[in-house]
């Protein structure tokens, strides 16, 4: 018999995860000093977790046309998203010489055909062609992203200290002087689609020592309706928990 | 998903092929946007690859429903048509989800032990894990005292145990 019996019902709300944060930190911590309820917790968690798998769609209520097009959309994502790419701009001096944004984007990929060259070069001298040929390929990869962000089909949306691009698919950050965030913040991005209310997360970076970035967010650009970047908690967050930096409509 | 920790991009397509119609049923069903759905379902598996020691170890389908929900949770939030303290939270206790019934689930099995459940039972424990609701608003719409919320909801999670323990040793 319990001594407890309105405590083990705590215990079975929070198993399930319907408690207001107060409360269940409340009964969470009671865990650690109950072994009843910690023996409880235990039994009824499996129950309330299996409740999900309830929703899990069959093959014939998502599969097809549509379950290939999300597969697609999340594999070019992982694919993007090994890390954030940040392409270094030249030194704040260089850039004070350039008279606007794609200049400084011409000496980026200038300099970035540069390392191409030099690591091309550097693998013939050293007879390692397989090993170097990541880091050429890499440095490849980086020219195709400036090429991108200059190319004809370009679309450039202005915000305080850059832009937001979008050309071929892909979509860019490119902002100049950006300050570098509090310790154990990072900035992160944000997408919205066409009919979603809500801004999805994207990646978290940071500003070079210089205070410029540019980065490639794994989202298509595709349906992408607005870009945001806020200052959030080291590691990303779920949903927004500060002012925007600022708010781009892609229109 | 060691071979995932290891970057390695076919192990990940095979995760999501196992994974994504129970992530994607999860969001549709709690955000009822399919739009928003298919955002959700991405964020998941990206932080999957992303960050996969934010799984350790037990059972990854169990994992990968509850890092669902909370996901789904925190966009009903920032839709903000509903109060702050409307909202539950999911706070994380060390557990092990290992559980010998987890390696035999899938959702027809569930479907059938939630279905053997009293409906007075079933409909509260589904509208808590998929509504986003405390347990106050659970008692609010159902017009039922809080108390018998809570027992009703007890009880049914200690049925819906041993049923799933009935169904899995079959």
């Amino acid at each position: 018999m319990s001594v407890h019996p309105d405590m083990l019902d705590s215990v079975a709300m929070l198993a399930l995860g319907v408690l207001p944060e107060d409360e269940a930190r409340s009964v969470a911590e009671h865990l650690g000093d109950c072994a009843e309820c910690s023996a409880e917790y235990a039994d009824l968690r499996v129950a309330a977790n299996a409740v999900g798998f309830s929703a899990e769609l069959t093959e014939a209520e998502f599969g097809g046309a549509e379950g290939a097009r999300l597969k697609a959309r999340v594999m070019d994502a992982v694919r993007a998203s090994g890390s954030p790419k940040v392409v270094p701009l030249p030194s704040r001096e260089a850039r004070g010489r350039a008279r606007g944004p794609w200049l400084a984007y011409g000496a980026a990929a200038a300099a970035l055909i540069l390392a191409v060259v030099s690591s091309a070069n550097y693998a013939v001298l050293r007879g390692k062609v397989d090993s170097d040929a990541a880091a050429v390929a890499r440095a490849n990869a980086l020219a195709v992203q400036v090429a991108n962000l200059v190319g004809p089909g370009a679309k450039h949306f202005a915000v305080s200290g850059g832009e937001v691009v979008t050309s071929g698919g892909h979509v860019y950050l490119a902002i100049r002087d950006l300050a570098a965030p509090a310790p154990g913040k990072v900035y992160q991005a944000w997408t919205q689609r066409t009919g979603s209310k809500a801004m999805a997360p994207s990646v978290t970076f940071s500003p070079d020592p210089s205070g410029v970035t540019i980065i490639e967010l794994p989202q298509s650009a595709a349906g992408l309706t607005a870009v945001a970047v806020s200052v959030e908690p080291a590691g990303g967050s779920l949903a927004p928990t500060s002012t925007p930096t600022f708010v781009r409509p892609l229109s | 998903m060691a071979r995932v920790r290891d970057r390695d991009v076919a192990a990940f397509e095979a995760v999501y092929d196992a994974y994504h119609r129970l992530v994607h049923g999860i969001a549709l069903k709690m955000l009822a946007d399919p739009m928003a759905a298919e955002d959700l379902t991405q964020a998941v598996f990206l932080k999957v690859w992303t960050a996969p020691d934010a799984f350790r170890d037990g059972n990854f389908g169990a994992w990968i429903s509850r890092v669902t929900r909370n996901r789904a949770l925190d966009t009903l939030r920032s839709r903000a048509l509903r109060a702050e303290g409307e909202i539950p939270v999911d706070i994380p206790v060390e557990e092990a989800l290992d559980d010998a019934v987890f390696a035999l689930l899938d959702g027809e099995r569930v479907r059938s032990a939630l279905a053997t459940l009293p409906e007075e039972q079933r409909y509260p424990i589904e509208l808590g894990f998929f509504g986003g609701v405390t347990h106050e608003e659970i008692a609010r719409r159902t017009a039922t005292p809080l108390g018998t919320v809570k027992t009703r909801i007890r009880a049914g999670l200690r049925k819906l145990r041993t049923n799933l323990e009935t169904a899995v040793a079959r």
